[in-house]
């Protein structure tokens, strides 16, 4: 990889940034060279990837760009990163002597654009603090994925997140205005804000979604929706698991209907009670749906919804209080991880999550299968279950959530034993009903090598346009597409 | 050596909205939307009891686990995770008004007593110091006091010695005591070491975890003639709000100064 010594990266990287930017304390080091995907052993402090050489914080796009060119120029592979809260090991500094380039100090807000409704920031700006700010003035960017306490603007869009009112607001590609990012040869680009345009391909997805495999994000702006909470409509039932299939039925038909709640979701009976075990019966399944928007609009879609499940007597409908209150409690921010690191070390169990997608004619078998087959093959599971909570016109998303007991096991060796093999089910049984292997965490390192299988054919754009745009191979290698071995 | 470990099952009070928390002019806080977790101090005892049942393996002596909790249908899950976990017998005194007891320590430590005396007897009863929704700390004393038995209160370890004496570890201010404990016996844990539950796997809980829990009556029990010694009369909550000032400046070591000239100095010189 580099062809430059480690000290000589980080004498480099000094005299581009001044030593104050570069951080080359071993802890954080260790800290830096993975993500969530290794969260047993991230929580157990075992470092089994490459040691990356330094950590830099940069200031402004120029910044960026120097040390971008500077890596190109001596070959040394770049993790950028914002908020740290990558799951799928986007994060992974899988070469020697990387550098990890974190964007979170590139964290202001640029400019609220309240007549053209569009906020513009730096990639470093935390969504918490965003969204909050915005929401004094009575707008929101409609973005509220359940990291919203701990990820920033350049991951968010990076990894094509999705937020918690998705089948209202879409996902952070639909929010997405213009946007600045630079690529590995120092070449800054940017892309102007225009509410559309037909000017050739929409080259906002080469940078949307690029997981830092392509370009680094410097800035973005995003739209604006006004926020109105005082509206909203919360609707939920209850229903016996093995009418599962028939509850993502009726996800479909509120969509095909033509209504728009802000969320949607079907939980398995699993999930269910991890959620709403103080009065959700065990055995049970729930429905929920919340409706926003104008004060006119969010009884409209609670009375069309209702009266679309009234047609079905295998729901019994909850109390909406029950709903709203429990979503009050559903994001994840810094205690919550603390305290999850305690909880794994104390009890060896561990939780995760895989979200895929599917159409309507497939998602069941997707979920069934593999839940089926998860609790047949792997040991030591303590919990397998999941919900749908993000639905579209011609299908929805499967977020597999799943505990299991480490037996036996060292820390570096959990990865194969436990959560690539269910990885690997999970992926196995979307390919092979045609849903996708990723909704919203990215490919990352873990699931990249299903690569292939996932684009098929296409994936010889997904190629063309890696290698077009770091021919030397300097940008977070190993995520989108694998390392060859 | 029959144990019994008594818990309850708690709302997670940390999903409460803030809005549930203004008490105004009633006696109640909504929490019947939060999920449920078990009571930390109990989950500790009941980690405790599994390991010291751990311990024993290859000694000659054999630990029954029990369980008991008192409140509405919902606990019973909890209870057949501990079936699921090995222990052999769980019992659910059925008080499905949960706010009824909440402040009641007398009735709740007469409700264990008489299940000890009428329904398994037992030599070590083991709770948590305290629940995180009553906070009463009454309830190993009473018990103690009912049966005359020694209390031992924030134990931290149990070890095995034969069938009628234990080795218990409790903790005091500036040190921890290890003693030789008789049976009967109630322990209560504080902060034990390991305050979390191990997680039985869903194929134990298959196999364990089918069997029927005992339920029993609280006026079987003798709870209801139980009188309450204290009545809420109100509830304030506690602002734990602090003022903050967020200190601007260029540089760490310009906010460093400016903390220590603005705020410490002073304070450091009056040491
Ligand atoms: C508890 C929890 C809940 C979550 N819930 C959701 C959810 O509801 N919806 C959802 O979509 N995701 C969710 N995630 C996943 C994660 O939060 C998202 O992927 C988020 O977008 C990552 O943002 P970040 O700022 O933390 O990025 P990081 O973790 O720092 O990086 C993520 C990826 O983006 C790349 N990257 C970061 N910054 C840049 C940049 N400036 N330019 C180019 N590439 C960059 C990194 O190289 C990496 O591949 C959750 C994660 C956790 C831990």
């Amino acid at each position: 990889m580099a062809i430059i010594s480690r000290e000589q990266i980080v004498e480099g990287l000094e005299e581009i940034l001044g030593k104050e930017q570069v951080i080359t304390d071993e802890q954080v080091l260790k800290e830096s060279s993975l993500d969530r995907y290794r969260k047993y052993e991230q929580v157990c402090e075992v470092y089994t990837q490459p040691i990356p050489a330094a950590v830099v914080y940069v200031k402004s796009t120029q910044e960026v760009a120097d040390v971008l060119s500077f890596a190109n120029e001596n070959e040394i592979n770049v993790v950028p990163r914002t908020g740290h809260s990558a799951i799928e090991g986007g994060l992974e500094t899988a070469l020697k002597d990387s550098i990890v380039i974190d964007g979170s100090t590139m964290n202001k807000v640029i400019k609220v654009d309240e007549y053209n409704m569009q906020v513009t920031c730096q990639c470093g700006v935390p969504l918490q603090e965003l969204d909050d700010m915005l929401r004094e003035r009575g707008y929101t960017t409609g973005h509220s994925p359940q990291s919203k306490p701990l990820a920033q603007i350049g991951g968010l869009v990076a990894t094509r997140s999705i937020g918690q009112f998705s089948t209202l607001y879409g996902g952070i590609e639909d929010m997405i205005v213009g946007m600045e990012a630079v690529f590995p040869n120092g070449k800054v680009c940017r892309i102007k804000n225009v509410p559309r345009r037909a000017a050739g391909p929409d080259i906002r997805h080469i940078i949307c979604g690029n997981e830092g495999a392509i370009c680094f994000i410097t800035e973005v702006t995003l739209k604006l929706f006004k926020w109105q909470p005082q509206n909203n409509r919360y609707i939920g039932y209850k229903l016996d698991d093995e009418y599962m299939k028939l509850g993502f039925d009726c996800l479909r038909e509120v969509m095909v209907e033509g209504y728009k709640p802000s969320f949607a979701r079907l939980y398995d009976a699993a999930d269910a009670q991890q959620h709403f075990s103080a009065w959700l019966e065990e055995g049970k399944a729930i429905l929920i749906w919340m409706a926003e928007g104008p004060a006119n609009i969010t009884p409209a879609i609670e009375e069309g919804i209702k009266g679309l499940m009234s047609k079905h007597p295998e729901l019994e409908e909850v109390d909406p209080a029950l709903i709203e209150k429990w979503y009050g409690g559903l994001n994840w921010g810094p205690e919550q991880i603390a305290e999850e690191k305690e909880e794994i070390l104390a009890t060896r169990n561990i939780g995760i999550t895989t979200e895929v997608s599917g159409s309507w004619d497939n998602i069941y078998e997707i979920y069934k299968t593999a839940c089926d087959r998860i609790l047949e093959e792997v040991p030591d599971m303590t919990l397998m279950g999941g919900h749908s909570s993000h639905s579209y016109i011609n299908g929805t998303n499967m977020y597999f959530v799943y505990y299991y007991n480490v037996v036996d096991c060292a820390p570096e060796e959990e990865i194969n034993k436990y959560h690539d093999r269910i990885n690997q089910i999970i992926c196995e049984q979307v390919i092979k009903y045609g849903g996708s292997i990723v909704h919203h965490h990215g490919l990352g390192k873990a699931r990249a090598k299903y690569v292939t299988q996932e684009y098929g054919s296409s994936y010889y754009m997904l190629k063309t346009l890696k290698q077009a745009f770091d021919p030397n191979g300097i940008m977070n290698m190993g995520t989108l597409i694998p390392l060859r071995k | 050596m029959k144990i019994l470990g008594c818990f309850k099952v708690v709302p997670d009070l940390d999903l409460i909205v803030e809005e549930d928390w203004n008490i105004e002019n009633h006696l109640h806080i909504d929490t019947g939307y939060a999920k449920l977790i078990w009571n930390c101090f109990d989950e500790g005892a009941l980690e405790m009891m599994l390991r010291l049942s751990d311990l024993s393996e290859g000694l000659n002596v054999v630990y029954k686990l029990s369980a008991l909790t008192i409140g509405r249908q919902k606990t019973e899950s909890f209870l057949k995770t501990l079936y699921a976990l090995g222990f052999s017998e769980g019992a659910r005194i059925c008080v499905e008004e949960e706010e009824e007891i909440l402040f009641s320590p007398e009735m709740i430590s007469e409700g264990i007593a008489n299940y000890v005396k009428k329904i398994e007897g037992q030599d070590v009863i083991l709770t948590g110091i305290q629940s995180s929704d009553g906070n009463n700390k009454m309830t190993p004393y009473l018990l103690a006091e009912k049966f005359g038995w020694p209390c031992i209160t924030q134990v931290i370890g149990l070890e095995p010695i034969d069938e009628e004496q234990l080795k218990v570890t409790s903790q005091v201010s500036g040190g921890c005591i290890v003693r030789k404990v008789k049976t009967p016996c109630v322990l209560a844990t504080g902060n034990a070491p390991c305050s979390y539950l191990r997680i039985p796997t869903l194929k134990a809980k298959m196999k364990l975890g089918k069997r029927p829990v005992t339920r029993l009556m609280p006026e079987d029990m003798g709870m209801s003639e139980t009188a309450e010694s204290v009545r809420v009369t109100a509830l304030n909550p506690i602002n734990r709000k602090r003022n903050t000032v967020v200190i601007e400046a260029d540089s760490p070591q310009e906010k460093a100064r400016c903390l220590y000239e603005k705020y410490l100095k002073e304070r450091l010189s009056e040491l």
